[in-house]
């Protein structure tokens, strides 16, 4: 080989290689062009997230990751709309009362009253409804009254025993005989709490009396009959009066699972006990764990009993139907077979369905799921709603999100979560459309009221003066949040608007603390009979934004004169060693939220022991009653009025001092806009308005994307 | 001849039983436990734990795994804690992502690391000599990652187009060309980082090799009797200066296997070094311990052809491993 040839071998080489290597830009896509070569990308949807999914069944997933897969493939009997307020979906509407049970009460006393036969109970509960008078209206609710004859009932409990290290011993079983006294059972057309204590004037004071019923239950082995146990098992298979609201779902009819077969109250059914069957462990156990019965009345009706008065226990329904078909123990069993597997221990966690077919009625059926990489849907054209536009719904795992942010103005991505440092620069960019909504979710410092240092209401408010809360938000948020005041989403009709918030005010706070008996010593410290004000507070690392609001806290207490340490926790040990049990002062943490207003695990006083959510121990009486009140009220109206006046009560108090609700904003690609036809069936282009709540894809299924920016059409833009 | 090709083959299958013992103990005893049968999981009973362990072979004595894990790896019967996928199938995957930015990689390394070092001596002191130097540590003392983060935003924001993974997402349906072009606009980010060290310590081995050999005497002397300098550069004196090279280049083969992990990371290519790195964190035991073991067997081969290479280029070492023989 010649030393020419050599040297232009050298030259030449990477000459051609670097050249083919940049050739190649001019063939690939960018945000302008994003059909380039491939003119499908149109019709598909791509979305980022952090995380992979874990599990594609919708009673079995506990991510969030997995639920939003859930929810476009499966529908459930009801969702929220527009409002938040709940709409049918595969239930066409349903309708709520309640069935009333009490016990016939045939002591002597109410012998000579005439009230102790069942007959002639319902005789008299008849009789003062047809009377005028207005204190038995509520009687006018009764649709029929029923006479349930005495009966008797044997039951197997399995308990774990206690040993004596305080852990699970060995299971034993009690044989718990009940012998149901004559009852009566009153169907009420409208739910109605305080029908008892309506109706026991009209009975007699005492007549429901829990205690008398002892007698009726029987605990076999006599060893276990200890009176903790029998009040337990009294309340909970014998109780005096009972409530049972009812809910009837009218199922909507000739609905298809994506592969053609109907959907039907089996499938109702199924999903339920699956729910409820211990072997597949779902973690929606809780929420359906007040239902007491299901029912199939008939092929699109499902009547579903609960066992006391839970209004929440509703939106349960949301979850997705399972197709009974192809997951009932023959399928389960069949499959079992077909991997050489014991058919008795195979269930439907271990199921194909989960990962590699899973079917449901929902928009958008399941392609492919590569693991870490993306999960494929493609849009169902049987949709009862009718299809989406969009043809394929892709899923990305994009762990990084600097990674998500560039695929996002590469157009490889549809869809950007902006972090609050970014919300300012990105809403100006003309590329791209903007939404922005309160999350469902609020920050606070919580102090642990049962330290006597934050026992006065008036320190609690004093603490809370002292901090600058619009500072925190325009400062640490960048502006991306809004102050809250209470324990409700702000964005539902439960949040109180009317309650004040407190005003930054140290010198107020000062005052207050002086009321309080604390005083500034010569070096300025507050005092109160030779003790200082000093407390910690912690929060747990890895949350800039907690990490922030722990020192603006500190320096502002610090400045009225307390000693205030401040920490940083690992999250495990912030749980186990300090929430958990009760051992810390004062905590920056956050609440996310569901749209109920039922504040019974984070505000109840039942619920402030260890591994409870009322860690801070918050004990009002008043409050208490109101929770109870609200999550057994099924009058929207009342539950508002309950939910506004534990909002005062609870903002009065002060145990938490209430920061922030963060504000979220996404970015869309400009090219997408939704389509909808009008009555003549022409185009109509509208630009993407989020909901009242802030739900910018509640019409995803309307949505298109077009090759340039659209033209919306007139009156739309 | 062939006693040498022997000889080096069953020492280097010893030194293989050595270090698979070595890698083999080193990562069992390691502390940390798969993340499959973490104690500290809530979720897990003490029943799960044992279970686990006991599937896993972990409650065997170390011997006895080392045999189990050896005859499963020749029997490809071998499979991840993580997701149960046979270990050789997951690296066959994998490699055949990395192999493509590795070759790239590596063939814009010695395209360009070569005329440059040999411009660099053949124009001793010029500007353009002095600018490879300054480049060189330039690129040398800059990490990677960095460069990779300014390179990737800048791109990203100027031209809007997609640099990350092995190509733009979504276009499994288009043309072959437009196909072959993402792929391959796919690798130009990555393997020109990937490149750029190699280029820059790689052109100073050249320009310094290339120095010494050109100031020998039959330089001067092919030089003097009128060969033209084309000849006595690109012919005579690189063929001298490569030899060096030689090891090198077999050294390199291993690169295949550790992969660039911090590349793979941030441009989320699915390649052998990521899956080494999250095999390790995931203590995923049987991926990590074959992965070691081919990597060993990576460098010796790379040994092995580093050793006939210098046969093809300077024919006294296979005189003298010969007339030993």
């Amino acid at each position: 080989m010649s030393g020419a040839i050599a040297k232009r071998i050298l030259i030449i080489l990477p000459a051609v290689v670097l050249a083919i290597l940049v050739q190649s830009y001019f063939w690939v896509p960018n945000y302008d062009h994003q059909t380039r070569g491939n003119p499908q990308r149109l019709t598909q949807y791509i979305s980022a997230s952090i995380g992979d999914v874990a599990i594609i069944n919708p009673i079995l997933n506990a991510d969030s990751a997995s639920s939003e897969i859930c929810e476009k493939i499966f529908d459930g009997l009801i969702d929220r709309d527009e409002n938040l307020k709940l709409r049918g979906r595969l239930a066409t509407d349903w309708k709520i009362y309640e069935e009333v049970y009490f016990v016939v009460n045939d002591d002597p006393v109410w012998i000579s009253k005439g009230l102790s036969t069942p007959e002639a109970v319902k005789e008299a509960i008849e009789r003062a409804a047809s009377s005028p008078q207005p204190e038995n209206s509520f009687l006018r609710n009764i649709d029929h009254l029923d006479i349930l004859p005495p009966c008797t009932e044997e039951r197997v409990v399995s308990e774990q025993e206690a040993n004596e290290q305080g852990g699970e011993g060995k299971e034993i079983k009690i044989k718990v005989s009940i012998r149901y006294p004559a009852r009566i059972k009153a169907t009420l057309r409208e739910v109605n709490q305080d029908f008892f204590t309506q109706l026991e004037p009209l009975l007699g004071s005492g007549y429901f009396n829990q205690k008398r019923l002892s007698p009726y239950l029987a605990i076999d082995p006599p060893v276990y009959d200890t009176p903790e146990r029998r009040t337990a098992y009294l309340s909970q298979y014998l109780p005096v009066v009972e409530h049972n609201p009812v809910i009837i779902f009218n199922l909507r009819r000739g609905v298809r699972f994506s592969d053609g077969h109907e959907f039907d109250a089996d499938d109702v059914r199924f999903t339920y006990e699956s729910i409820m069957d211990p072997a597949n462990r779902s973690p929606r156990i809780p929420d359906f764990e007040p239902v007491k019965t299901l029912e199939v009345l008939d092929k699109y009706r499902v009547k579903i009993t609960y066992k006391r008065l839970f209004q929440p226990a509703i939106t349960a329904w949301g979850i997705g139907i399972l197709p009974e078909h192809l997951l009932n123990k023959e399928s389960l069993a069949r499959e079992a077979r077909g991997k050489n597997l014991d058919p008795a221990e195979f269930t439907m966690r271990q199921s194909d369905f989960n990962k590699l077919r899973p079917i449901g009625t929902g928009p958008f059926t399941f392609v492919e799921w590569r693991s870490d990489q993306y999960i494929k849907l493609v849009r169902n054209e049987n949709y009862w709603e009718g299809a989406p536009h969009y043809r394929e719904f892709i899923w990305r795992v994009i762990p990084d999100m600097l990674t998500q942010e560039l695929e996002f103005y590469a157009g490889a991505t549809d869809h950007y979560e902006a972090r609050v440092h970014q919300v300012n620069r990105l809403k100006k960019d003309s590329r791209f459309q903007n939404f922005s909504g309160l999350s469902f979710s609020y920050t606070y410092i919580g102090y642990n009221l049962r330290r006597e240092l934050f026992q006065d209401k008036r320190v609690r408010k004093a603490l809370t003066m002292a901090i600058n809360i619009p500072d925190i938000i325009q400062y640490v948020l960048y502006g991306e949040g809004e102050a809250t005041t209470g324990p409700f989403l702000k964005q539902t009709e439960f949040y109180n608007h009317e309650v004040k918030p407190l005003p930054y005010d140290p010198d107020g706070a000062l005052q207050l603390l002086r009321e309080a008996g604390w005083e500034r010593d010569e070096q300025g410290f507050l005092r109160k009979g030779g003790k200082y004000f000093e407390f910690s507070i912690i929060t747990n690392n890895g949350n800039p934004y907690r990490e922030a609001i722990l020192i603006i806290a500190q320096n502002a207490w610090k400045k009225l004169g307390m000693k205030v340490s401040a920490d940083r926790v690992e999250w495990s040990v912030f749980l186990e060693k300090h929430i958990n049990v009760g051992n810390f002062d004062a905590v920056v943490l956050g609440w996310s939220m569901g749209i109920e207003p039922d504040l019974y695990q984070i505000w109840h006083s039942s619920q402030s022991g260890n591994y409870q959510l009322n860690f801070v121990g918050y004990n009002n009486p008043q409050a208490d009653d109101l929770i109870l009140k609200i999550r057994q009220e099924y009058d929207e109206k009342k539950q508002i009025e309950y939910c506004h006046k534990l909002h005062e009560i609870i903002y009065d108090d002060q145990p938490y001092t209430f920061l922030y609700v963060g504000r979220w904003t996404a970015l869309l690609d400009k090219k997408i806009a939704i389509l909808e036809r009008d009555d003549q069936g022409r185009e109509i282009i509208k630009r993407i308005t989020p909901t009242k709540t802030g739900n910018y894809s509640f019409y995803f299924n309307k949505w298109i994307k077009f090759p340039q920016d659209p033209v919306f059409s007139t009156g739309f833009e | 001849m062939f006693s040498f090709w022997a000889k080096s083959l069953v020492e280097k299958l010893i030194t293989l039983f050595f270090i698979s013992i070595i890698s083999f103990s080193v990562v069992m005893l390691a502390p940390g436990d798969p993340s499959e049968i973490d104690p500290l999981n809530p979720k897990f009973t003490q029943e799960d734990i044992q279970r686990l362990r006991k599937a896993f072979d972990l409650d065997k004595p170390l011997p006895v795994q080392y045999y189990l894990f050896y005859k499963k790896l020749f029997t490809n019967e071998l499979r991840s804690y993580k997701d149960n996928q046979p270990v050789l199938k997951k690296i066959t995957e994998r490699f055949l992502n990395s192999l493509p930015l590795f070759l790239v990689g590596t063939l814009l390394t010695w395209c360009l690391a070569f005329p440059l070092g040999i411009q660099a001596a053949l124009r001793r002191q010029s500007l353009f000599d002095r600018s490879t130097t300054f480049f060189s540590y330039f690129f040398i003392s800059l990490p990677s990652f960095f460069l990779a983060y300014v390179l990737i935003i800048f791109i990203v924001k100027v031209f809007n187009v997609p640099v990350i993974g092995l190509q733009t997402f979504g276009r499994e349906s288009v043309s072959w060309w437009y196909l072959i072009n993402d792929r391959i606009w796919h690798l130009v980010l990555p393997s020109v980082l990937s490149a750029i060290g190699g280029i820059a310590i790689l052109s100073r081995y050249v320009r310094s090799q290339m120095l010494e050999v050109i100031e020998q005497d039959y330089v001067r002397t092919a030089l003097a009797k009128g060969l033209p300098p084309d000849t006595v550069y690109y012919k005579h004196a690189l063929r001298n200066a490569l030899l060096p090279f030689v090891t090198m280049f077999g050294l390199t083969l291993p690169g295949l296997i550790g992969g660039s992990v911090i590349i793979e990371s941030i441009f989320s290519w699915p390649g052998m070094g990521r899956l080494g790195y999250d095999a390790i964190l995931a203590r995923d035991y049987p991926l990590i311990l074959s992965l070691n073991f081919i990597a060993a067997c990576l460098v010796l081969v790379g040994t092995f052809i580093s050793d006939l290479l210098y046969m093809v280029v300077d024919p006294r070492i296979s005189l003298i491993s010969e007339s030993k023989g």
